[in-house]
């Protein structure tokens, strides 16, 4: 079957691991355990006629200790820039890290996420900033499951038509 | 069993697979398999030495002087959906190994290393945020309370001096009871509406002491002088002591100590019908440190003779909004605020507040404070500070020229009532813009300026006629700004914007006429200029006056314009019919206005101008 490996990156607390864990055994924890270097789980899905196993790379949150390890984005097809809206601190994070991904990787399917939907109310993330960007935006709530799956397939889909261009050159 | 076995079990057993880099890409598991290394291709097994091997195989080609090459730690769900944690590290020697370890210990170790940094980090963001939120409403409230304050004073400002000016008119012994219970109750509720504002402030953080020279026996005086017309009005005694001990002058704010002192006395009047009141200041015996040379820690006690404070309410009554019964509010009045200002300035004094009492025979307020001695010339600084005594200031006797700027008719009308007694000349504009345009026009003695008002506020225009004088090289006008606003801000905001003393509404007539009479200067002033005229003349000289006023709009007109030929011609005119009339200045100014519009001396054609300006504004035929 099809693999496709996915990095979760971003400000560390953000709801990387969550986001996963939601999408992957649909279950959500309160308690914040933070990542140590990387936690890798894989998912089958089916988009459209095709199936595919997502590897789920979820990278430990960078800060001022540990910089995001860029080798580990090798061979990934895609990720996903993950923010926490009530932290405006991760936005910033997140639009840093992706200038550092695409200096190294070259241009890469990507996502941003603006997580913790259901404390929407606290966001310091505003939604005008965001859109500056023109990035593919998703909003989630891990702790909720809202937005959570929509958000991986569509990335999902996105490295599979990628994947068709490739593989279909223009005659 | 070979020993190879063994030594792979025994490395299993401990959390290790070892294998032999016997090509690139190709691995050799030495030893039994460990029970929790997953079956496959090793990339299968562990998919994250996807990214390891390319770095391995760098190291192994190119080692250096290193032996081995970690990797990160990785996480991955095993067999029954356990998380299991590794790293890996390349070893480069002889041989070359791949050491893949099942690490708990070490993990763990590590996590709890960051996880501890980075719950600190979320939780100084937090704190971060709430402290920010607390400020933003801290402030959110205090531009609150700042705007009441300024809607409440704004009318009260009228209220008040309207009853102060009919305080003065004829009155039936009814009416002035009236009046009188007015002007109390008008005063009760400034003092509510200061309490509140003083008491946001010091909740706020917002109060700072100043640190001037000031004499302390003159504090307190002042205090009992304010304090004991209530308490002698109710038959009580007022006494103070100042041990002789301590220094006489100090440095600190005496203006804050004033109103603790006015705050305690006012309770102590409050709560006593019979005996006495009684302030004592001496050395701190608490602080036997203080050498009441550069430093002194000095102990006030305010005792009375009143119904005193139960046992159990002495430690609470300076806490807001606590009297010691609330029934007390009701029958004493207050906001309860006091004490608790209280409490914070002398805190911010460096030092403590307590009660002690027996109920029935009265209590006390101590407290300390901390102040430094002032130096001889210091203290000679705070008695030059000491406002002359008067009774009641009085304007003199000057035809002022007063330009009026206030948006609100009603404060207009107050202002105009408390002159209403002197000779002068109050020019009323309702904003900012024309106020302007007049102060162009016209030199005016003082200005009395509001500071919020439409079109043009009294800040924008202070500082462009501020900008008007320098470019025409006029001495600076008085500029009184009259606002509603009471926090010390506002002040700051007048003085920076230039004017040059900031008055708070309400405005109270005395205090509106020391003003006057401090900052306009005496030789700006004419006083008014009585002229006989000769019996025949009086009915003509009205006009030949007026007409002269109307040459003064046209003179600056033209010095505007640059016609000094009208200049000219209107100094000669004047310069030949003043005398005649009986206005020998007129001839005067008449003539240096025409002699300085011939030499195209433009200063001189203004101060010439003004000259005339002033004269006629004065004059008074008799």
């Amino acid at each position: 079957m099809l693999k496709k490996k996915i990095c979760m990156v971003g400000e560390f607390g953000v709801g990387k691991t969550s986001l996963v864990r939601r999408f992957v055994d649909s279950i959500f924890s309160e308690r914040y355990l933070t990542t140590v270097g990387v936690k890798i789980d894989r998912k089958d899905v089916t988009v459209g006629s095709a199936s595919v196993t997502l590897m789920l790379w979820d990278l430990a949150g960078e800060d001022e200790l540990t910089p995001l390890n860029l080798s580990h984005l090798r061979g990934a097809s895609g990720y996903i820039l993950v923010v926490d809206g009530c932290r405006a601190s991760s936005l910033k994070k997140a639009v840093e890290l992706q200038q550092r991904i695409a200096e190294r990787l070259g241009p890469l399917p990507f996502v941003l996420v603006l997580n913790k939907a259901d404390l929407r109310d606290l966001w310091e993330v505003k939604d005008t900033v965001v859109s500056e960007y023109g990035w593919p935006t998703f909003e989630t709530s891990a702790k909720a499951g809202s937005g959570v799956e929509e958000m991986f397939l569509a990335l999902a889909a996105s490295l599979l038509s990628v994947n068709a261009a490739a593989e279909d050159p223009i005659e | 069993m070979n020993a190879a076995y063994n030594q792979g079990f025994l490395l299993g057993a401990l959390g290790y697979a070892v294998f032999e880099r016997t090509g690139e890409g190709s691995f050799q598991l030495l030893g039994q398999s460990p029970d929790w290394l997953p079956a496959g291709s090793l990339t299968e097994a562990f998919p994250f030495l996807d990214v390891f091997l390319p770095d391995a195989e760098d190291f192994w080609k190119n080692p250096g002087n290193r032996s081995a090459q970690p990797s990160d730690f990785w996480t991955q769900t095993g067999a029954g959906g356990i998380e299991l944690h590794f790293s890996a590290t390349a070893l480069s020697g002889k041989r070359r190994f791949l050491v893949v370890e099942c690490v708990e210990q070490r993990f763990q170790q590590a996590q709890s290393f960051l996880q501890y940094a980075h719950d600190a980090s979320l939780a100084r963001d937090k704190i971060a945020k709430l402290s920010l939120e607390l400020e933003r409403a801290t402030q959110a409230k205090s531009e609150f309370l700042a705007r009441m304050s300024h809607e409440i004073r704004t009318p009260m400002n009228a209220l008040l001096g309207m009853a102060e000016l009919l305080w003065e008119t004829e009155l039936s012994g009814e009416q002035r009871e009236y009046v009188r219970v007015c002007r109390a109750t008008g005063d009760n509720l400034l003092n509510i509406v200061n309490d509140i504002l003083d008491f946001s402030k010091v909740e706020a953080g917002q109060i700072e002491l100043e640190k001037i020279a000031f004499n302390l026996a003159d504090i307190v005086k002042e205090a009992l002088d304010i304090a004991g017309v209530r308490a002698r009005a109710k038959g009580l005694a007022v006494n103070s002591r100042i041990e002789p001990a301590v220094p006489a002058y100090l440095v600190g704010d005496p203006g804050r100590l004033r109103q603790i002192l006015l705050n305690l006395l006012g309770n102590a009047t409050k709560f006593t019908d019979r005996g006495e009141l009684s302030v004592l200041v001496e050395p701190d015996p608490g602080q036997p440190g203080s050498d009441l040379k550069s430093d002194a820690a000095l102990h006030f006690a305010v005792s009375d003779t009143g119904v005193g404070i139960p046992a159990d309410r002495l430690s609470t009554i300076f806490d807001s909004f606590s009297q010691a019964d609330a029934s007390i509010t009701r029958k004493f009045g207050g906001t309860g605020l006091g004490l608790s200002i209280s409490k914070r300035l002398v805190e911010l004094m460096g030092g403590t507040i307590w009660a002690e009492s027996v109920p029935g025979s009265g209590s006390s307020i101590h407290f300390t404070a901390r102040f430094s001695v002032a130096e001889a010339a210091r203290a000679a600084e705070a008695d030059v500070r000491k406002p002359l005594e008067k009774a009641h200031p009085l304007l003199r006797p000057q035809a002022l020229r007063i330009l009026l700027a206030d948006d609100a008719q009603e404060n207009r009308f107050l202002v105009r009532g408390y002159l209403k007694d002197s000779a002068c000349i109050i020019d009323e504009v309702e904003n900012g813009a024309l106020a302007l345009e007049k102060f162009k026009q016209q030199v005016y003695d003082v200005v009395l300026i509001d500071g919020e008002m439409p079109v043009l506020d009294g800040y924008s225009a202070t500082r462009a006629m501020r900008a008007f004088e320098q470019e025409h090289a006029q001495a600076p006008t008085p500029i009184l700004a009259l606002t509603a606003h009471a926090l010390r801000e506002a002040r700051d905001r007048s003085l920076e914007a230039g004017c040059t003393d900031h008055l708070t509404k309400p405005i109270r007539k005395a205090t509106l006429i020391d003003a006057i009479d401090r900052f306009v200067p005496i030789s700006r002033a004419v006083d008014r200029i009585q002229v006989s005229v000769e019996s025949w003349l009086k009915p003509v000289v009205g006009g030949y006056l007026e007409n002269r006023r109307g040459d003064v709009a046209k003179l600056r007109a033209a010095l505007n314009g640059g016609d000094y030929a009208m200049i000219r011609t209107l100094g000669h005119q004047m310069a030949g019919t003043g005398g005649a009339y009986g206005f020998e200045p007129i001839t005067e100014i008449g003539s240096t206005i025409e002699e300085s519009a011939l030499a195209g001396d433009t200063d001189r054609m203004r101060t010439s101008i003004e000259d005339l300006d002033r004269y006629l504004s004065s004059v008074r035929v008799e």
